[in-house]
């Protein structure tokens, strides 16, 4: 089943046209790495897809919804597509659990107890029980994004979105963080990842995409683009980044 | 000394209307804060308009012209008729508002785009994202400077005297015409307001520190 459907999907900022003409498909439960250079459109492109950004034109349907239609609730779609930023974007003024409660309460009417009780085994999952009481000021970034991580997935989303997950870590925390991304990706989690983390995508994505000046240069499984690049610009791209 | 005494239950039913005037007003200038805040921040290039031009109209006139124009100006109409209390208690209300939706605006804008992304990425509205997660990061941002509007707006209430209203200053006033004690009538009287002013911005030390903890 397609999940995410992309239809010359074109986004300006002013005269800054920044995604030109995009159309993918995504599968249920695929795993898709985008990889790109810094100003590419690369984070422009996944805010398109839960419309944190207007669409200048073009169609984004998601399980079959046109999200760029008007008649489109659009917050009942952005429930099933959970977003993990880079910066984290938790909530400072509450406690991790109450980050995590927030959106099943608020959003989807979940009685409180049972969204604490669901808070505590995603806690489990990213091996953050003893930190429930915590406020975010107090942990590191691998656990602010482990929390950011759970906070989406509380709202039990079909789809992830992951807007460099780890660049904002320091480099000995990257690790616990993919950990959990990657058992979401073995859970069969439909996701939609931008990353540096090239070691990442060649392990668990199943197709990798290269964006440049907001146009799909290239997609192709990671094996394949990474070890032979078909394109110019995939390659210089590539020989930058895999050193 | 004696004086003193005797006029104290005096000042002391002046502090209290003080107070009551202070209190109504300053509820009533949050919430219109608030709105005219939220108007200034709407899509709508009309309410923007509207809140603003309301915004500037008080900040630009002093608060007697405002003072006057309410209760000696609206009260020409026909169909509006204030008294004293409900004019004087109107202005310091909608002086404070206008103030308080600067500052509520500049401590809405301050808090992070990426805060109100995170809430609708969850699915929350543009209500409830404001409601949960902007909001209260915001007026706890703004607790010093609301408390200091708070006191001004408090010290502004001793021009309602000036219609007849029986606050503070204007008890001080009666008093001194009975007794001629003006030196020590205004001392007693400035203790006064110096008292309840300090205990407000204790009571803002105390509220900063515990959300500190949180
Ligand atoms: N809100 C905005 N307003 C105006 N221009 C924007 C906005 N957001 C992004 N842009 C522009 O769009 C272009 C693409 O930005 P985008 O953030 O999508 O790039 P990116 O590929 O994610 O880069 P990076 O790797 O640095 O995150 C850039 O030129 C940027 O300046
Ligand atoms: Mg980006």
């Amino acid at each position: 089943m397609t999940m995410i459907q992309v239809r010359n999907l074109m986004k300006s900022f002013g005269e800054n046209h920044v995604l030109k003409d995009i159309s993918i498909d995504i599968a249920e439960k695929e795993v898709v790495c985008i990889i790109g250079a810094s100003g590419s459109g690369k984070s422009t492109f996944l805010r398109c897809l839960n419309r944190l950004e207007d669409i200048t034109s073009g169609h984004v349907l998601i399980e079959n919804v046109d999200i760029t239609s008007k008649k489109t609730n659009i917050n009942k779609v952005r429930q099933e597509v959970g977003m993990v930023f880079q910066h984290f974007n938790l909530f400072p003024h509450k406690s991790v659990i109450e980050n995590i409660i927030l959106g099943p309460m608020k959003a989807r009417g979940v009685p409180k107890i049972e969204a604490e009780q669901q808070a505590r085994e995603l806690l489990g999952k990213v091996g953050l029980s003893e930190k429930e009481k915590a406020y975010p000021a107090s942990l590191s970034g691998g656990q602010k994004q482990r929390v950011a991580i759970a906070r989406s997935l509380a709202m039990n989303p079909k789809i992830m979105l992951f807007d460099e997950p780890t660049s904002a870590l320091d480099p000995e925390m990257v690790g616990e963080v993919l950990q959990v991304m990657k058992q979401l990706a073995k859970e069969g989690m439909t996701m939609v990842v931008v990353t540096h983390e090239m070691g990442f995508a060649k392990e668990v994505a199943d197709r990798v995409i290269y964006i440049d000046e907001g146009l799909i240069v290239e997609e192709n499984e990671p094996l394949q683009l990474f070890n032979n690049p078909q394109n110019e610009r995939t390659k210089a791209f590539l020989s930058k980044v895999l050193v | 000394m004696e004086v003193i005494m005797k006029s104290l239950p005096y000042l002391f039913d002046g502090l209290q209307v003080t107070l009551k005037v202070f209190v109504i007003a300053i509820i009533i200038g949050f919430f219109l804060g608030l709105i005219v805040a939220l108007l200034r921040l709407s899509p709508f290039f009309i309410l923007r308009w509207i809140a603003k031009f309301f915004v500037d109209a008080i900040r630009g006139t002093p608060i007697l012209v405002q003072l006057f124009f309410i209760y000696f100006g609206l009260n020409t109409l026909e169909f509006i008729s204030l008294d004293r209390m409900t004019a004087g208690i109107l202005t310091i209300a909608i002086n404070a508002g206008a103030y308080y939706a600067e500052i509520m605006r500049a401590g809405i804008q301050s808090i992070d785009r990426g805060q109100d992304e995170a809430a609708r990425s969850l699915g929350l509205t543009n209500v409830q994202s404001m409601k949960f997660v902007i909001l209260p990061q915001a007026f706890r941002r703004m607790l010093p400077t609301f408390t200091n509007q708070a006191i001004i707006s408090l010290k502004d209430t001793s021009l309602l005297s000036v219609i007849g209203i029986a606050d503070l200053t204007q008890r001080g006033q009666v008093q001194i015409a009975a007794t001629f004690k003006a030196f020590e009538i205004w001392i007693v009287v400035g203790v006064l307001y110096f008292i309840i002013i300090y205990l407000l911005s204790l009571l803002s030390s105390f509220l900063e520190r515990r959300f500190k903890l949180s």
